[in-house]
């Protein structure tokens, strides 16, 4: 199973992806790859569950996006 | 069994047997007089949604489109929310693998209209949206011609909508864009449709057979409803049974009927196991077929899903890899090309499944690796249907996945008729 399937935590903020919007760009990547990686076709694989220390650059991550694609669902 | 010929598939002719009830007294044709003199004697209709509800709760209705979400729910839900409700009927089979909604939709299109009409009354909605495959014409034909029929009797005013020609067209959030004049793909919804659907209003979009099951239910009584069936799951289901491609029959069985003597009368067999569900769906090793009923726990006992009643089975001589291979070509195919790892994936995902097909590799590995790398991955569920067939043929038929790891094929000693699964 891979980190973006594992089963959220429902307290903390989730990051998502709006797969219809996302076009790969890997912004989110470079700002933020404790959570989020890229596969083999450079889409984002995220761990949702932000932990607290993150939760600035999760925000960061979000706002980069050039196709507002990635989403911070609050709890 | 008597039956009649209709041209309700894609391209093909669907044979259709005679049934307890939706599909009852077919010689009669889907005229709207026959059907009036039918329904005499109805009872009066619900005439609030929670008054419906209840009824629909009676007998647990459950969505007849894959779904079996519980129509109960969806009415209440849409009743009490805020806004003017719409009423949408999804006939919009965008599997070729099945053909009982456009079976229905030509042959008994009054009983789906009345459902319509019943639950657009009850919950207060002021339109009702028809939407037929594009790919079956003559079904959007017949259904014109029944509105028509019954344009000046029905107090909800209906109009009628051609989906596009593709496998995710008749996924609910697609229907509900192409209802929005928008390209008719699946999208991400943060919301049920039954609260915020079509506009922002509250949707309650169901599948044909639904409402036709639900007019049936409002017509004769929840006792009469119940008189077959299980207690469990009263009442009847339609099924496509497809064994060889190109000779699809639809039925309708009441549930509880054991599943292998419906594929006889289908002229098939699951000598070879069954792909149960369609093309999305699970398939199950013969010996998980001998016992199993149609019924939504006998198929989650045996770790399937009865879905939209789709069942297609392997007859003996044909290989589930090779069958599976060309399933996930197919739905590759279908992707709407907008979520990447669906549009990147699912290519991918088939050209593997094919190599194991074809004997080219030595290891799985790859396409559980794919399968990992696209599930839960896009905006509906095409990705993850489409791991289900090949994650349970993996699991239903170990002995041929290692014959092929190695290089050779059960079925390929026996002779396969060209053109067979």
């Amino acid at each position: 199973m891979s980190a973006s399937t594992r089963a959220p935590d429902p307290a903390r903020q989730q990051l998502t992806v709006d797969w219809q919007s996302c076009d790969g760009h890997g912004l989110c990547a470079e700002i933020l790859p404790e959570l989020v990686h890229l596969d083999e076709w450079h889409f984002p694989v995220v761990q949702r569950a932000v932990p607290k220390e993150l939760e600035r650059l999760a925000r960061a991550a979000v706002v980069a996006c050039p196709k507002l694609a990635l989403k911070i669902t609050k709890p | 069994m008597s039956g009649v010929r209709v041209a309700a598939g894609q391209g093909t002719d669907v044979w259709v047997h005679e049934g307890p009830r939706l599909l009852a007294d077919l010689e009669h044709g889907p005229g709207l007089a026959v059907h009036r003199r039918r329904s005499n004697g109805r009872q009066p209709w619900p005439t609030s949604g929670w008054e419906l509800a209840e009824l629909l709760e009676a007998v647990d209705l459950r969505g007849r489109g894959g779904a079996a979400f519980p129509l109960a729910r969806k009415v209440r839900t849409a009743a009490k929310a805020r806004g003017r409700p719409v009423v949408v009927v999804n006939a919009a089979e965008g599997e070729p693998a099945s053909s009982k909604d456009s079976t229905l939709m030509l042959l008994k299109p009054h009983l789906v209209l009345d459902g319509a009409q019943l639950v657009a009354q009850a919950i207060g909605a002021d339109t009702i949206h028809v939407v037929v495959p594009g790919e079956r014409p003559s079904v959007q034909a017949g259904v014109r011609t029944a509105m028509a029929d019954r344009a000046d009797a029905d107090p909800v005013p209906m109009s009628l909508h051609r989906a596009e020609c593709r496998f995710v067209a008749g996924e609910s959030s697609a229907v509900l864009e192409l209802l929005s004049g928008r390209p008719n793909l699946p999208v991400t919804t943060s919301r049920p449709s039954a609260v915020s659907g079509l506009g922002g209003r509250p949707t309650v979009l169901s599948n044909a057979e639904t409402y036709a099951q639900a007019a049936l239910l409002a017509r004769d009584g929840v006792d009469a409803y119940c008189s077959v069936g299980t207690p469990a799951e009263p009442g009847t289901r339609l099924l496509t049974i497809d064994g060889d491609g190109d000779r699809p029959t639809v039925l309708e069985v009441a549930h509880g009927t054991r599943l292998a003597p419906l594929l006889a009368a289908a002229d098939a067999d699951a000598d070879n196991g069954l792909l149960l569900g369609g093309y999305h769906g699970t398939w199950l090793p013969p010996a998980a077929v001998a016992d199993l009923t149609v019924s939504a726990m006998s198929m989650i006992e045996a770790g399937a899903a009865i879905g939209a009643g789709v069942m297609l089975p392997l007859r003996a001589g044909a290989c589930p890899i090779r069958r599976t291979a060309v399933v996930v070509g197919y739905l590759a195919g279908e992707s709407a090309n907008r979520c990447g790892p669906c549009k990147f994936g699912l290519p991918a995902l088939a050209h593997a499944v094919r190599d194991l097909a074809l004997g080219a590799v030595r290891s799985s590995e790859r396409i559980v690796q794919l399968m990992d790398a696209v599930e839960r991955r896009g905006a509906c569920h095409h990705p993850d249907g489409t791991t289900r067939s090949i994650r349970s043929m993996l699991r239903a038929f170990p002995l041929e996945v290692e014959m092929h790891l190695s290089g050779s094929c059960t079925a390929a000693a026996v002779a396969v008729p060209a053109g067979a699964w």
